[in-house]
Order: C-alpha cells, then structure tokens, then sequence
C-alpha cells in the first residue's frame, strides 16, 4: 500500500468566483490507476469530488482529464507511473475546454464540431428500408477500422495548440472521423464532407504530433494528412492556402530540390494577392532589415535530374 | 535485393556509429539554414571545428519533405530521402546529422518505413537504381544535439566551456518533430524530454521549465491563416517569460523563424515577451569559445546580444 496523494482542482461555476485546490490523501496499491484513487478520494473524504467516469476500462472515454499536466485517461494511468518522490499527483480538467465542476468540463465546442460532420453513413442506395446488406471487402475495411476505434475521449482535442487558440480548427478527433465517412466505400457524399471539413480548418493542422498521445492509437495525425491527401486528389477547394501550398512546396523540390523560401510564400499566398502579400510584407521587411531575407530564385541542387526523375515515377496524376 | 535483419539495422539512436569513431559525419543542413537562417549552417560548421568533428555535407541532398509533401504524396518524401541515405553511404557514413527538428522527424519517419517495409526500400531502389544509386539501409538520422550528448557527452562538453553563461536562464524549445511521434524518434521521453535543459546546464546557464517547451511553434501553418501561428507563439514564450526565461534555444531553424519572428506580432493579445532566440550550435559555439562576431547574432530580430551585455557575457 502506498500513501497516494492527489492534488485536485476544485471549482464550481454557479459558485466559485476562482477555482481552489484540495489535497487528499487515500491509500492505495501504488499500481492502481489514478480513476480509482480518485473513486477511493470520493467514497472514502469528499464526495463532492466531481469527474466523468464508466467504464474504468479505456472503453467509454469520459475520464480524460490533465494528470500532472498530461492529458490522459485516468482509467489508462496507474499512480506509480506518474506520481512524484512525495507521491503526489496533481489532476486538473482537461485544457481547451470550459471547466463545469472539479473536472468535469463543458463538452459542447467537441460535440459540435463532431455533429457538424453528419456523423452517419449517406448513401445515395435508394434501398429505404435497409433490407439489404452492403457489404464492404476486408481491403476497405482495413482503411477504417484504426479510427473506428475512437472511443471520442477527447484527448486530442484537449492536447491540440491550434485548438488552444483558435477555437474554429475542426480538432484531430473531428477531422479522423471525417476520414472514417469519407473513405467509406458505402457513403456517397465524399466530396461534400472534404469541402465541409476544409471549410471547419481542415488545413489548419500544424503537423505537431501533439494528437500522438492518443489512448486508442488512432493516429489522428495520419488520418489528417490522409483527408489532404483525398481534398488534393478530388481538387476539392483547391484554391484555398492548404493545398496551394502543399503543391507549391512540391513543385518548388521538383524544380530546385530545395524548398524555395520566397516562392512558397508567394504560391500560397497568391502571387497576384496584393492584400494577402501586403499582410506577409511586415515580417519581410523586418528580416529584410537583418539581412535574412531568403534568396528570391533557388540554385538548382546538384543531380537535380535524379529529384525530377523520383517525382516522375511516382507522381499520380490528379484527375 | 539484400533483405536486411532486425539486428543487422543501425536504428538504435544511442548506438555508436562507424560515423561517430571516425568523428566524421555525413551533414544535412536542411533548407532553411542555406536559405533565411544561414546563421544557423555558419555557427554549425565553426561549432563542429571546436569540437574537433568532421561534418560532410551532403550537396547534393533534396528537401526532406518538410511534412508538406506528405499532404499531397505518400511516397515521394522517403524516395527523397532514401536519395540522400545512398549519397551518405556512398561516402561511407552512417550517421546523418540534421540540424533542423522537422528534417530529423520526417527524415526518421523516412528512414523507419524503408527499415520496417522491404517493400518501401524496394519501391526506393528500383527509382534510385534508374540513375545508378542505391540504399543498403544502413544508415541512421540523428540530431546534432543528439551527437553533443551520445557522441560528444555532457561531462567532456562541460569541460570545454572557455566562456560560461553565468546562469543566463535560458528556456528550452524542443519543436515537435525531434521529439514525437515517440515512434519515430524515441531518443529520449517526447513528454518530458531534458537534453536541452542538460545542455543548457553544461554550458554553465540554468534551464527554465515550462509547459510551452514541448508545444508547437505554428511554423507549419503561418501562412494558413492570420494571426494563429503568432498566438502559439506568444502563448508558449508567455509561459516562458512567467516562470523567467530570459532568452529561449531552439534546434530547429522553422521554430526560430517563428519564435524570433512572431512575439512582435503576438504581443496585442500576450503582452510583450522579447525573448531572444539562439539556434542551438550557436548559444553551445559562444559557449566554447567561438568569436561571438561570427555566430550571425546580428541577423536576429530581437537582439540576443542585449541579454548578453546585461548579464555580461560579452562587452
């Protein structure tokens, strides 16, 4: 048994002008998680204590909560990997959320943009009644069954920095779900979920990795750059920053095998785009002041025909 | 086509390279510090002279990808990259050294699905066998603050300092792709990593700690819409300058664009933070002794040398 001490944000919105902390103390075998000392915290010193919790087995996802700063499952955590020298373990709700009580937090902004993505199959079969079953070869299904494990925990919406200031981005859970519609073989309204996600941020993914901390490894990351992959492909609201830039970087290393500084910025912003280039020009001019401007034209690397010829076989022409 | 071994692959990011005994590397500065932040290769280069190593650059190297091919490609990234692999083994190096956090991440993504997949390597060296060349998977990405602490170590690091910081505090800012995905890198803990921290120590300054140090500087998406990646910015250097950062290193040249870039831009919502930014071989080169006239200070837009004269690190 080990003398476990959790640290826990207390607040209450219809009470509290400022949230406050209560440390409790519950004695428990080191190996058990940190959802059951707080279980013990509740039945056995404060039953005001509040957090979302089910099914204790990483299946419901309701307990995902800020565990010494990281945002985690609190069924998934055992005490001892995370608790100090002092046995201590301090648990705060989740971040990008509005705080409810304690730590449960409004889930609103989450459910939202979830909603927003018609979360169910749309298919044009005009078989009403669903007498007949659509079958979908194991090829198919294999593309969907990792983020089909997305038990909607919410980790990666609490852990993302683009969430955390801009609270349009669609969020890493909300766009691998588009994924789970969009390259559903019985769904038909591919391209209408592709603009929809694109309108709601799609390209607004920084590629931190931060979403990587996913309980159920769904890798949303991956998904994401997977929806990119199919808005490119379908030419879905090509003339948007994203995905200019995206073929810009690429025709930049085709032609030089460098990633042109100048020329990106210019193809992604629109080279004829006077108010977009005006917004970019006051950062320009203050490194041009430096000196750290980045040359206008890039030297064709050496043996640039070997970078021509890897685009050239595996380039996929877009239809 | 060699089909190579789990223990025949030089993957193990602790393991000594044939690179590391000769003190010889091959060298990938990555676009960026050839393009807007030279002064990153140039303290690169005068640091590897004071450490008595050899960097072999990789000339005729192409972009890594910068995570952006990925968006439209799956496959044109790791045939890039396995390109720069061959070139590297065809020199007869096993190390490849990057100075840039997102070269390192994407460069070991590359590197682990040629590894993993013999189908990837295979994909690779039918493309790179049309023009004569050709990856055996032998070697391995590594960051050169990697290579301070596996190759060079701490304690010999700390005997080199001539010009110590005088505990200048100094706040650490990873970039997320040398640290995560911990599938690809793995070199030390992605959540609470502390090579930076143990660096600044050696150098005689005093790591800050700070919940921004593992977070996303917005690089990737400056130019996707206003004003976003300027918040992160200023979100992560506010939490620097709370718990009293004074000036911040980074190992990735995109993270420096965005850091010494955007704290002007963010200080309408976050307040002013002016934190001065130093690329990593350059805070580690003044350290040892480098001319502090060569380390491209002045091309800074918030001039790391103010802090310096304050502290009295240099007149």
């Amino acid at each position: 048994m080990a003398e476990i001490k959790l640290d826990v944000f207390r607040y209450d919105e219809g009470v509290d002008a400022v949230p406050h902390r209560d440390l409790v103390t519950v004695d428990l075998p080191e190996t058990t998680t940190v959802l059951d000392a707080l279980e013990a915290a509740k039945a056995q010193v404060d039953g005001s204590i509040s957090f979302r919790r089910s099914c204790r087995s990483a299946i419901c996802g309701s307990c995902s909560m800020n565990i010494n700063g990281v945002t985690a499952l609190a069924c998934k955590t055992p005490c001892n990997t995370v608790m100090n020298e002092h046995g201590a373990i301090s648990v705060d709700p989740m971040p990008n959320f509005q705080p409810m009580k304690d730590l449960v937090v409004h889930m609103d902004p989450f459910w939202d943009k979830y909603t927003r993505l018609k979360p169910y199959l749309q298919s044009a079969d005009p078989d009403e009644d669903h007498e007949r079953e659509r079958r979908v070869s194991p090829d198919d299904m294999k593309k969907l069954v990792d983020v089909a494990n997305c038990i909607m925990c919410a980790t990666c919406y609490a852990l993302c920095p683009v969430v955390s200031v801009d609270p349009a981005f669609a969020g890493p859970a909300a766009i691998a779900y588009a994924y789970r519609f969009i390259e559903d073989v019985r769904d038909d309204r591919r391209d209408q979920r592709i603009a929809q996600i694109s309108e709601d941020y799609l390209w607004l993914c920084a590629h931190c990795y931060a979403c990587s901390y996913c309980p159920k490894h769904v890798d949303p990351h991956d998904r994401i750059v997977d929806v990119k992959r199919a808005a490119i492909k379908d030419r879905v609201m090509m003339n948007e920053r994203g995905p200019r830039h995206a073929l810009v970087v690429s025709k930049t290393i085709k032609q030089t095998g460098m990633l042109a500084e100048t020329e990106v910025i210019q193809g992604t912003v629109g080279r004829f785009n006077i108010v977009g280039l005006l917004k970019v020009a006051p950062l320009g001019l203050r490194m041009a002041a430096k000196g750290k401007l980045p040359p206008p034209f890039v030297k064709p690397i050496p043996k640039i025909d070997e970078v021509r010829t890897i685009f050239e076989s595996l380039e996929v022409p877009v239809s | 086509m060699t089909t190579l071994l789990p223990e025949d692959r030089a993957v193990d990011s602790h393991a000594r390279s044939k690179s590391a005994e000769m003190r010889k590397y091959g060298f990938f500065p990555g676009c960026v510090a050839k393009e807007s932040c030279k002064e990153l290769y140039n303290s690169t280069m005068l640091l590897a002279d004071a450490l008595g190593i050899e960097l072999v650059e990789l000339t005729a190297a192409s972009c890594c990808g910068a995570s952006v091919v990925n968006d439209t490609n799956r496959d044109i990234a790791r045939v890039l990259n396995a390109r720069t692999y061959a070139q590297a083994e065809a020199l007869g190096l096993d190390d490849v050294i990057t100075i840039c956090s997102t070269c390192t991440g994407h460069m070991r993504a590359a590197n682990k699905e040629l590894l993993d997949k013999p189908e990837h390597l295979g994909q690779a060296n039918a493309i790179l066998g049309k023009f004569g060349a050709a990856y055996n998977g032998t070697v391995r990405v590594r960051h050169l603050l990697w290579l301070l602490i596996d190759d060079i170590g701490l304690d010999n690091l700390r005997k080199m300092v001539v010009r110590p910081l005088n505990g200048l505090k100094v706040a650490p800012f990873y970039g997320c792709h040398i640290i995560r995905p911990e599938s690809v890198n793995g070199w030390e803990s992605a959540r609470n990593p502390h090579s930076l921290e143990n660096v600044i120590a050696a150098l005689g300054g005093e790591p800050v700690d700070y919940a921004g140090k593992t977070r996303c500087c917005g690089f990737h998406i400056q130019l996707e819409k206003e004003n976003v990646a300027a918040n992160m910015v200023g979100q992560n250097m506010r939490m620097a300058r709370d718990n009293g950062a004074e000036a911040v290193i980074t190992p990735c040249p995109l993270c420096h664009l965005a850091l010494d870039g955007y704290q002007q831009d963010a200080a309408a919502r976050w307040g002013r933070t002016d934190l001065p930014t130093f690329h990593l071989p350059q805070l580690v080169a003044f350290a040892l002794g480098v001319p502090t006239d060569r380390l491209g200070l002045n091309k800074h837009l918030i001039d790391p040398r103010t802090i310096m004269v304050e502290r009295d690190l240099i007149s």
